[in-house]
């Protein structure tokens, strides 16, 4: 029984920290440039896609893979402010910016499926091999994708405290107009903000591929787990992203485990419940105003 | 002192907006005469049920709140009909009215929990609800797992007096009756708008911070347009369920959601009527009419809807009305520059008052 409880919560921390990756990063651009950035899924499927394109054609090493991913998204992350987004926000409207990105994902969802086809792809094992702690075994790979995660996270961390860049990025996310009166270029750190956001998207999608499976819908399936878990956590507390991500990757987890298929719907019920009395999340003050 | 010259006048004459109404029923009511083809009747009561489905939309959007779930509450709609019919064995004009009900009910319980939380809560919990119904109905045995419900009777015969009962086999009394169903949702929501609620919701989709300063309920006037809005969704959804005969899960997926915003933005978010209609009748008559194929129609429509945002932010409508300058009306959350300067409270009209007031007292 230990052991089974072990090996759900070391298996609810792996699926947890994916989404911790995903939630920092939409919580970024959440909340700095109020953009309600649903076609965030279609960057993790793609991440995940050329991770596998470029082991299974270009046969490069698999770091190699991962950099090309994160490479190509924060590039696509950048033109996509920059022919669309920019064009919006100045605006300040916050429906023209929901239209924006699901039409975003609508095409990429699509494009997605048109190129790679139906199929569920997987790639290669990276790290093969098992380690065994007591009577829990962990895969390498598991481990390796932990190790990276929290590396990131780390890195994003960073970023934001520490960095020129993070906090203008703070500065915008409290209030742009004072933010351009300081001496901000706002519209710069929007486009650094969509490109970090969807590098780490493109990360996470590709941490992930030697893991998962690989299909087309992967994209539009966990985006709803990800919003799940910055409702959880709060909508403007990285902290609180990571904690939700966590939270959700055990809770569900275990659900599917005891309850099947229901799991995801216990959970909303779980948040729902969390939302009632604790408006803006976990760690998230209440309502960010649009 | 008053701007009371003839253009003005002309702009606040409300028989002509009336007459255009009933001249436009009109015409709707003679369309089955003089077209028999069923195909564009089919197509004419697929854009009144969408065209309704984009008012709600706009309803909500009033008040501040953007929802990604109005497919959902459509589906809570289609399902509770079409289970009264089928499992329950009533009517189909007891399950009419019943449907509305029951998903109001739902959309109050469920609205208690999301109106809390407006702007991006309100969208993230919606988007979550769009998402998961699919799931909910999917996972319920009884209506049906993920086939879902099949062989939907059509409503029953209407028996009139002296005349030949009314049986719903072919489209043109689908037709009659969703032109029932649509003056029925429009009168009502107009209705709505003018009275103390509509100005209400006006004063929220301003300021919402204002508005309660003021003394307004914010959370409760918005709980009211989200479930009258979702209760709307379900009267069409109890429609859609006997028309069509079968319903499944994924019909009420969140990219019918999306389809919804595309009618309302089309058309523009400044006219809570007009736009709706003429954005929904042509998003269902041109790509029809063009035979797109279905693999390139998400991309086709997805790229629609950023040109349109980037370019006529305002919709189509905002084109032809040079007045109002929709495009500006769309900045922030929502204005409503046509209510506002239409309300009985349009600070312009009460300083006019004012100051025949003082020249009184002079």
């Amino acid at each position: 029984m230990i052991t089974l409880i072990g090996q759900l919560i070391i298996d609810g921390i792996v699926t947890g920290l994916v989404y911790v990756i995903l939630a920092v990063g939409l919580v970024l651009i959440l909340s700095v440039s109020r953009i309600f950035f649903i076609a965030y899924g279609q960057f993790y499927m793609l991440g995940a896609y050329i991770v596998w394109s470029s082991l299974a054609l270009l046969k490069v090493p698999y770091f190699m893979g991962l950099l090309m991913a994160v490479v190509a998204t924060t590039l696509l992350g950048l033109l996509c402010y920059q022919f669309i987004f920019r064009y919006i926000q100045y605006r300040g409207s916050f429906l023209a910016n929901i239209v924006a990105a699901i039409g975003l994902m609508m095409i990429m969802g699509q494009a997605g499926l048109l190129i790679f086809g139906t199929i569920g792809r997987s790639v290669p094992p990276v790290f093969p091999g098992i380690l065994s702690v007591g009577k829990i075994s962990i895969p390498v790979e598991k481990l390796v994708l932990v190790i990276l995660t929290l590396f990131i996270a780390v890195a994003a961390f960073f970023v934001y405290e520490k960095l020129k860049l993070g906090r203008a990025m703070r500065a915008v996310s409290l209030n742009p107009e004072a933010a351009t009166l300081q001496g901000v270029k706002t519209n710069r750190v929007y486009l650094a903000t969509l490109g970090f956001g969807c590098a780490l998207a493109g990360f996470g999608g590709g941490v992930m591929a030697p893991v998962y499976v690989i299909y087309p819908e992967m994209g539009s399936n966990i985006i709803l787990s990800v919003l799940l878990v910055i409702m959880l956590g709060g909508m403007n507390s990285m902290i609180g992203a990571v904690l939700g991500g966590l939270v959700l990757g055990i809770t569900l987890v275990f659900g599917q485990y005891f309850l099947g298929s229901m799991a995801q719907i216990f959970l909303f019920v779980v948040i729902g419940i969390i939302i009632f009395f604790r408006p803006g999340g976990l760690l998230g003050s209440a309502g960010l105003d649009i | 002192m008053a701007v009371q010259d003839w253009t003005y006048r002309l702009n606040n004459f409300r028989g002509k907006k009336l007459i255009a109404i009933a001249f436009l029923v009109f015409v709707l009511i003679g369309i089955p005469f003089v077209i028999h083809s069923p195909y564009y009747i089919h197509l004419l009561i697929i854009t009144g049920m969408n065209a309704i489905l984009a008012m709600t939309f706009i309803m909500m959007l009033r008040t501040g709140l953007i929802s990604l779930g109005i497919a959902a509450f459509w589906g809570i709609g289609a399902y509770a009909s079409a289970a009264l019919v089928l499992k329950a064995g009533v009517s189909y004009w007891f399950a009419l009215p019943a449907a509305p009900i029951i998903t109001g009910l739902i959309a109050w319980a469920i609205g208690y929990l999301v109106v809390r939380n407006p702007g991006f809560g309100f969208l993230i919990l919606t988007s979550v609800i769009g998402m998961l119904i699919g799931l909910v109905f999917g996972n319920i045995k009884w209506l049906g797992g993920f086939t879902g419900i099949e062989y939907i009777p059509p409503p029953n015969p209407i028996q009139l007096p002296f005349l030949d009962p009314i049986l719903f086999i072919s489209k043109i009394p689908y037709y009659f009756l969703m032109l029932v169903l649509f003056l029925l949702v429009f009168i009502s929501f107009r209705a709505l708008y003018t009275s103390s609620i509509g100005r209400a919701w006006m004063a929220i989709g301003l300021n919402p911070h204002l508005a309660e300063s003021t003394g307004v309920n914010v959370f409760r006037y918005r709980l009211i347009a989200f479930v009258i809005a979702s209760a709307a969704a379900g009267l069409e959804g109890s429609f859609y369920a006997h028309y069509i005969g079968s319903i499944n899960p994924n019909a009420f997926n969140i990219f019918k959601t999306i389809h919804v915003h595309i009618y309302a933005i089309l058309g523009g978010t400044g006219f809570a009527f007009l736009g709706p209609i003429i954005g929904t009748f042509i998003m269902t008559f041109v790509p029809e009419s063009l035979r797109i194929a279905k693999e390139i129609e998400p991309i086709l429509t997805g790229a629609l809807l950023i040109l349109l945002i980037i370019f006529l932010p305002g919709g189509i409508l905002s084109l032809f009305d040079l007045r109002h300058r929709h495009w500006q009306s769309f900045e922030g959350v929502i204005r409503i520059g046509k209510g506002i300067k239409n309300s009985p409270s349009s600070s312009e009209q009460r300083n006019e008052e004012n100051h025949v007031k003082s020249e009184r007292l002079k």
